[in-house]
């Protein structure tokens, strides 16, 4: 999985490339533990993003939890595939997906 | 002394001494024997024979002459070493004598339909043949021994042949021989181990090729017991049969063709087989068959004739039957088991039909009976079965299935595990789509295995795929801790991000995605399957 860094002063937008899996989802990981600091508008960008395990939703949901305490987070440009798994396992819910 | 079946053989018996003192009068007689013309057939009986000089072997040689086939039978050791000496059996038939023994009071190691087998001494048996066996076939089941003995199967050959009454018998030099009948009726604990052996030797002699035309090809005869045995069923299933025995794929695998517990032999602590006369050619679903014949199916009407048979009762019978499938099978996949149980029993019940018919009439209630019940069963198969032969070459080559993986169970595993599943999905047409679908679905049990099943060490998972009427199966086997994902509750969709936690999700997603999920803990081992189903419309749910 790739992952483009696009910032925009407290803005933040990552756009995931590839498969967010078991494999990969320890990138994500790390970028969103340690690259947080000062933003206020996080942006993930699902695009390019052609699979999404439950390994990629539990870093979603704790950069959810992070962003909750100090700011906004959004998902966009989610292709079928992936909101069906936010579908049925109520992410739709508790993420803010456009 | 004519032979009243051939007015042309004239048999003259030989006795005593012929050397340089009477050789000339014996010749007078012969000739006078013979007659004006000399016959086309000349035998000789040599049984009270004990000597011939050069002069009684050039009376011989003038025979020769005058008649195209002379042969000399019953020629004792002594005679038998001169006339080999003088090159006189590359020129004549030479028979030698046989020996005389007597079976009478030695004990049976072994008893099949066509032959017993009789321990002489501790070193020696003789496999007496019951139906009046001539020596041609004596000599054909030798040469197949000696072909199976080259190729590469461990096999008891004959060094000599006997009488046994007004039978012949083979004898073979086997030290303490036992045969695997009587052990597991003596020793029903080393029952695993009967079975590991018995397999392996199956796999021996399936795995040889066989040379074209070296041995008679199994599927004609099955063929032709569906021929003889086809009106008892109606139309559609009789036509059914026919059509799926023909389809059954002409392989070049070795079949022993009637291989039971009673026809191997442990000697001196070498696996043995000692009955060669039924080696054929062809599908491995065929000798299943037989062997699911000789255990289960002639006993299921009647318990009792497995225990004359096999010298064990009939439940001993249809363990060994199955754990032997599951042996040969090499696989956890009780799907697979079961389809080529059913195969194997369809073929079985149509031979066993036509052998109780042929051999014991249809005359009691109790052949009908029997027959009957074959006929159900075997109707029942068929409506079950679109083919009735199976990947043999995937069984035989052992690791090298192409349907299954093992790998360490670790995350590091998991990549291999999706590559080897995603090819097959595709390969087997599922649109991409569904691939992702069922992809996440194996990630998550995988990683599932991967991190919980050996906590205390390290294990491997096997991942096996199956493809069958429009769905996917993939089955996930291991030896780890019991543990059942399915029992663990689903989580509480409705909580907030703040209070929601990712625990039990990947296996809820699964549950969700596949079109079914169960788990079963069977011989230690954790079996989890996924399947997938093809939509009909082409469209994914």
């Amino acid at each position: 999985m790739e992952i483009i860094k696009k910032e925009n002063g407290s803005a933040l937008t990552l756009e995931l490339r590839g498969r967010l899996d078991t494999i990969t989802s320890p990138t994500l990981e790390a970028v969103i533990n340690t690259e947080l600091d000062g933003v206020q508008e996080l942006t993930i960008d699902c695009s390019y993003l052609e699979y999404i395990s439950s390994a990629g939703l539990r870093v979603l949901l704790s950069a959810q939890k992070k962003m909750n305490e100090k700011g906004s987070m959004k998902v966009t440009n989610v292709n079928e595939m992936v909101g069906e798994i936010f579908e049925i396992t109520g992410f739709c819910d508790i993420l803010s997906i456009e | 002394m004519n032979d009243p079946n051939n007015q042309n053989t004239i048999t003259i018996p030989l006795s005593g001494r012929i050397d340089s003192n009477n050789a000339s009068s014996e010749e007078e007689r012969i000739r006078s024997l013979i007659g004006p013309s000399a016959p086309k057939g000349l035998v000789l009986d040599a049984e009270k024979l004990d000597y011939i000089s050069s002069a009684g072997l050039r009376i011989l040689l003038r025979l020769r002459k005058e008649c195209s086939d002379l042969r000399m039978v019953n020629v004792s050791s002594d005679v038998y070493e001169i006339l080999e000496m003088t090159g006189f059996t590359e020129m004549i038939g030479v028979e030698k004598a046989f020996r005389r023994i007597s079976v009478e009071n030695c004990e049976i190691i072994g008893e099949g339909f066509n032959a017993a087998v009789y321990r002489i001494d501790s070193d020696t048996v003789v496999k007496v043949y019951k139906h009046g066996e001539g020596l041609e076939e004596i000599k054909r089941e030798r040469e197949t021994a000696r072909l199976a003995l080259i190729l590469g199967v461990p096999t008891a050959i004959s060094y000599d042949v006997v009488k046994v009454g007004n039978s012949f018998g083979s004898v073979f030099e086997l030290l303490n021989a036992r045969s695997f009948s009587k052990i597991i009726a003596e020793e029903p604990e080393r029952m695993s181990w009967c079975v590991k052996e018995y397999v392996d030797m199956l796999h021996v002699i399936h795995a040889i090729s066989v040379p074209e035309g070296k041995l008679p090809p199994v599927k004609e005869e099955a063929i032709g017991d569906v021929q003889r045995m086809k009106h008892l069923l109606d139309p559609e299933h009789a036509e059914k049969l026919m059509h799926l025995v023909n389809a059954v794929a002409d392989t070049d695998n070795m079949l022993h063709g009637d291989y039971h517990t009673q026809n191997i032999v442990l000697a001196d602590g070498e696996v043995l087989l000692i009955d060669m006369d039924t080696l054929c050619v062809g599908h491995p679903v065929f000798e299943l068959a037989r062997i699911y014949r000789a255990y289960v199916g002639f006993s299921e009407y009647d318990p009792a004739i497995v225990l004359k048979f096999q010298g064990f009762d009939a439940d001993t019978a249809k363990e060994f039957w199955q754990r032997s499938l599951r042996a040969y099978l090499n696989t956890d996949d009780e799907a697979f088991i079961a389809e080529v149980e059913a195969k194997a029993r369809c073929i079985a019940y149509s031979d066993m039909i036509d052998w109780r018919i042929r051999h014991m009439g249809l005359d009691t209630d109790e052949d009908r009976a029997t027959v009957e019940l074959w006929k159900k069963e075997l109707c029942e198969l068929l409506d079950g079965l679109t083919e009735l032969d199976f990947d043999a070459g995937a069984v035989l080559s052992g690791g090298q299935d192409a349907n299954a993986l093992e790998v360490e169970a670790e995350r590091n595993s998991l990549e291999k595990v999706m590559d080897f599943v995603s090819e097959r999905l595709v390969a087997a047409g599922f649109p991409p789509k569904l691939v992702m679908r069922f992809s996440i679905a194996v990630e998550e049990i995988f990683v599932n295995i991967a991190d919980y099943a050996y906590p205390n060490g390290s294990g491997t998972v096997k991942v096996r795929t199956r493809f069958e009427n429009e769905s996917a199966k993939v089955v996930f086997i291991d030896s780890g801790i019991r543990y059942d994902p399915l029992a663990k509750p689903d989580p509480d969709l409705d909580l907030p991000a703040s209070e929601r936690r990712v625990g039990g999700l990947g296996i809820f997603m699964t549950k969700k995605l596949a079109d079914d999920i169960s788990y079963e803990y069977r011989d230690g081992k954790n079996i989890l399957t996924l399947e997938l189903k093809l939509p009909a419309g082409g469209e994914p749910k």
